[in-house]
């Protein structure tokens, strides 16, 4: 079973991705809601796969992938954008992010990304 | 959404989560409204608070909602990116308050399960034409300060022309045409992606469009063309095709090995430069800076949300739990025990534990007024624009907690009691520059705690109410019985809140016509509150909310009357004692009165009150209870002080209804019900 922790500032979207993921055979690990706090929980769970928002406050997705890379080169990071944050997603795979989801999604879609890792 | 997801769940969390954001985004636009300006920090929340609204919005299909957000992300990160001089502050947090009214509406629609239905497109026109508006009047300022602060040495890499080495024979050049699932989004950032992967085993790489990321129409090309990759590599074909559809969201690949001369071909028109981006050099040292804050500010997740229905059950699972540990302490079987020591001891222990747990539960239940406060603001803001009064709002001691519970009946009287003091009580600046007094007027409300009561209180330096006119009103509409001689200053300013009564002629957008401050009266009363209501003609007007604690639980004493047992509330009681029959006083109309320490207070025999059968006759030989309150002090007489309990409050049934000197009821250990004493009815029945 593939542990993930969830990055993002909104509940609402923590919530409905866990349900999705529980949902799917994934284990979630950790959840926390900006991307210090992201990072410093996959230091503490190194999970498998972590699903990151990128308008966040503290430090934005772009950041902690940042963080997250220097932790672990190999960390899988699924970015979970908005439609129109093109620039910030491409900057977020050239910082180390795998794959990443547009919302609104829908649960296949956030299968089919995590499956792929 | 997909239906197979439980929705109530999500959909609480909706509503909460975003009516916390707006009314946090509410706050801030209005503590930075004044200072006429938008500090970068405040920018980035809007558009951060906008953003997340938006993405659950449309997670949950809530365009209306979710096209508004959309409308002001666009605005704010307009802002945000070119810092236009030429914005109207006022015009804008107009237009974010709007957005949030709207936004709150159609959540309110949610919460009573009804559709959010409503349509959001006239503001967001209204909002894109604004950003029109600021482009069009900061493209001329940007175009100047362009041409003079162009960045020198942008650097970029062109993947082509690293690329000088012929091939080897091992190496080979794949041409790969890849379909996107249908609907994945982002098509180009998905090939971005690819091609990205793609660089640590191949090189030369060369895709059709070419302009995937600067272009925003590739994305559509893709999305009917495919996108084309091609690149050499040592890899096999299988290798390949393994790697490519092993990635997300890739609908068909058509992967082939390219011949020579096409390759020639291909090199000649691949000079149209493709371009990635080489990434700055700064970042490293920007993510070691992040990387030192990482341990000092990532402790806060202390706070968890926890549903309003499971905190009632906590409460009248501990309400329960006291009134139990009363049953099994008091249990009449003991009576005939002979030693109980050890009983008492784990008795003891176990009515402590109770208490700690109680207080606990109490404590989680008590919310700061700060929110119901602060949301005045807005109304403030509101109606002094609407009115052209200069008002402002001066909030005190807004951290003092009150009942959870309480709290939602507070909020809309004091909005209406805001309200009427603006629109009612405020003079216009012209008439009070005409008066002497200072043209802002200032509208107080402020909460303390006293004793086992919060108090609520709502002043302006207004006007003031008018005696005469309320008295003539008052009487119109047959609501005074008695002469005027015999009523007092606040007799007469308590019937503004009686039912039917206003004395404001026309009807204006904030007060309405006076169906308002009986229904204050009723909120209030409806948590076990009072109204005053006090005035200085000229100098303004006072209303005082008082309101309990909290409601669920009290300590109380015990009295014996006749065979009857009563609760008295602790907190009203002043003290007790055996009175002696010297200072006993009856005047001639029969009323007894006590002399205490040179005081004279009035008794109330209770058992006569209550018209029970007492043995005793004689004070001297039952014992008095001095209670008292705001409004003053009285003597009561009962036979016997039995102890004192915690009791679990609950409200008598309708069908006894109100009687009065009685506030509520009470189960005793034993099981049997008992009455609470309304103190305050016994020393003024008139009241309440």
């Amino acid at each position: 079973m593939k542990s993930v922790l969830i990055v993002d500032d909104a509940m609402f979207m923590r919530y409905t991705l866990r349900k999705i993921l529980e949902k799917n055979g994934f284990l979630v690990v950790g959840e926390a809601e900006n991307g210090l706090l992201g990072a410093q929980k996959y230091g503490e769970l190194l999970p498998d796969i972590v699903t990151m928002d990128i308008t966040m406050p503290e430090l934005n997705g772009i950041g902690a992938v940042q963080l997250i890379k220097q932790i672990n080169p190999q960390a899988n990071i699924v970015m979970i954008s908005a439609m129109g944050q093109q620039h910030l997603v491409r900057e977020a795979i050239l910082a180390g992010a795998s794959n990443f989801l547009v919302k609104p999604f829908s649960e296949e879609r956030v299968v089919e990304v995590l499956n792929s890792i | 959404m997909d239906k197979s997801l439980s929705k109530e769940p999500m959909l609480e969390m909706f509503i909460f989560e975003n009516l916390q954001l707006l009314e946090q985004l509410e706050q801030t636009i209005l503590a930075h409204e004044k200072e006429r300006c938008l500090e970068n920090a405040v920018i980035n929340e809007i558009f951060r608070i906008m953003h997340t609204i938006k993405g659950a919005a449309a997670m949950m299909m809530y365009d209306g909602i979710s096209s508004l957000a959309h409308a002001i992300e666009d605005l704010f990160f307009y802002i945000r990116e070119f810092h236009p001089d030429e914005m109207d502050y006022s015009k804008i947090c107009d237009i974010v308050l709007e957005g949030i009214d709207f936004i709150k509406n159609e959540i309110g629609k949610l919460e009573q399960d009804q559709e959010a239905d409503g349509d959001s497109s006239p503001f967001v026109e209204n909002i894109g034409q604004y950003l029109l508006q600021i482009k069009e009047a900061s493209r001329n300022s940007k175009l100047i300060n362009e041409a003079a602060a162009r960045p020198a040495g942008h650097r970029k890499k062109f993947y082509i022309s690293t690329s000088k080495s012929p091939p080897t024979e091992s190496i080979k050049r794949y041409h790969a045409l890849i379909y996107f699932t249908p609907g994945c989004e982002m098509e180009n950032i998905r090939a971005f992606n690819l091609v990205h992967k793609l660089k640590d085993q191949a090189e030369q790489i060369d895709y059709i469009p070419a302009d995937i990321i600067e272009n925003n129409d590739s994305v559509e090309f893709i999305r009917e063309n495919g996108f084309a990759v091609i690149f050499s590599t040592h890899l096999q074909q299988e290798a390949i095709n393994e790697l490519f559809m092993k990635e997300a969201f890739i609908d068909s690949l058509d992967l082939r090995v390219m011949e020579d001369e096409e390759w020639e071909i291909e090199q000649l028109r691949a000079r149209n430069q493709i371009v990635l981006e080489e990434e700055p050099s700064v970042r490293n040292n920007e993510v070691r800076e992040i990387g030192a804050n990482l341990h000092s500010g990532s402790t806060r997740q202390s706070l968890i949300s926890v549903n309003v229905d499971k905190l009632d059950r906590l409460m009248d699972m501990v309400g329960e739990l006291v009134i139990s540990e009363t049953m099994v302490a008091f249990n009449p079987d003991l009576r005939t025990a002979a030693k109980l020591d050890n009983f008492h001891k784990a008795t003891r222990q176990h009515r402590k534990i109770i208490n700690e747990l109680q207080d606990i539960v109490m404590s989680i239940r008590m919310v700061p007024l700060s929110m119901t406060f602060q949301k005045m603001n807005r109304l403030v803001r509101d109606m002094s624009k609407k009115l052209k009064k200069n008002v402002e709002l001066v909030i005190i001691g807004e951290e003092t907690e009150v009942d959870k519970n309480i709290i939602e009946h507070l909020s809309d009287p004091i909005m209406h009691l805001i309200r009427n003091a603006i629109d009612h009580g405020v003079e216009s600046p012209e008439k009070r520059a005409s008066l002497g007094k200072s043209p802002a007027a200032r509208v107080y409300l402020e909460a303390k705690n006293e004793g086992g009561d919060v108090y609520i209180i709502i002043r302006d330096d207004g006007a003031g109410l008018n005696k005469e006119k309320i008295l003539e009103r008052a009487r119109a509409r047959g609501l005074i019985q008695k002469p005027d001689s015999n009523l007092s200053d606040g007799e007469i300013y308590s019937t503004i809140l009686l039912p039917g009564f206003s004395t404001c002629e026309e009807i204006s957008e904030f007060s309405g016509r006076g169906v308002g401050m009986d229904v204050v009266l009723k909120n209030i009363e409806e948590v076990g509150g009072t109204v005053l209501v006090d005035s200085t003609p000229g100098q303004g007007t006072t209303i005082s909310l008082k309101i309990p604690l909290t409601l669920a639980i009290i300590n109380g004493m015990r009295v014996k009357v006749g065979n009857s047992i009563y609760i008295l509330p602790i907190t009203s009681i002043k003290e007790s004692f055996k009175a002696k029959p010297d200072n006993i006083i009856v005047d001639p109309d029969g009323n007894e009165m006590l002399m205490v320490r040179g005081e004279c207070y009035p008794v109330l025999r209770l058992h006569q009150k209550f018209q029970l059968k007492s043995a005793l006759k004689k004070i001297a030989e039952g014992i008095i209870v001095i209670v008292q309150n705001d409004s003053g002090s009285i003597c009561l007489f009962v036979d016997a002080l039995l102890g004192e309990q915690q009791v679990v409050v609950k409200a008598l049934p309708k069908f006894i209804g109100k009687i009065a000197g009685i506030s509520a009821c009470t189960l005793l250990g034993d099981g049997r019900a008992c009455l609470i004493i309304d103190v305050a009815n016994l020393i003024n029945p008139s009241k309440g």
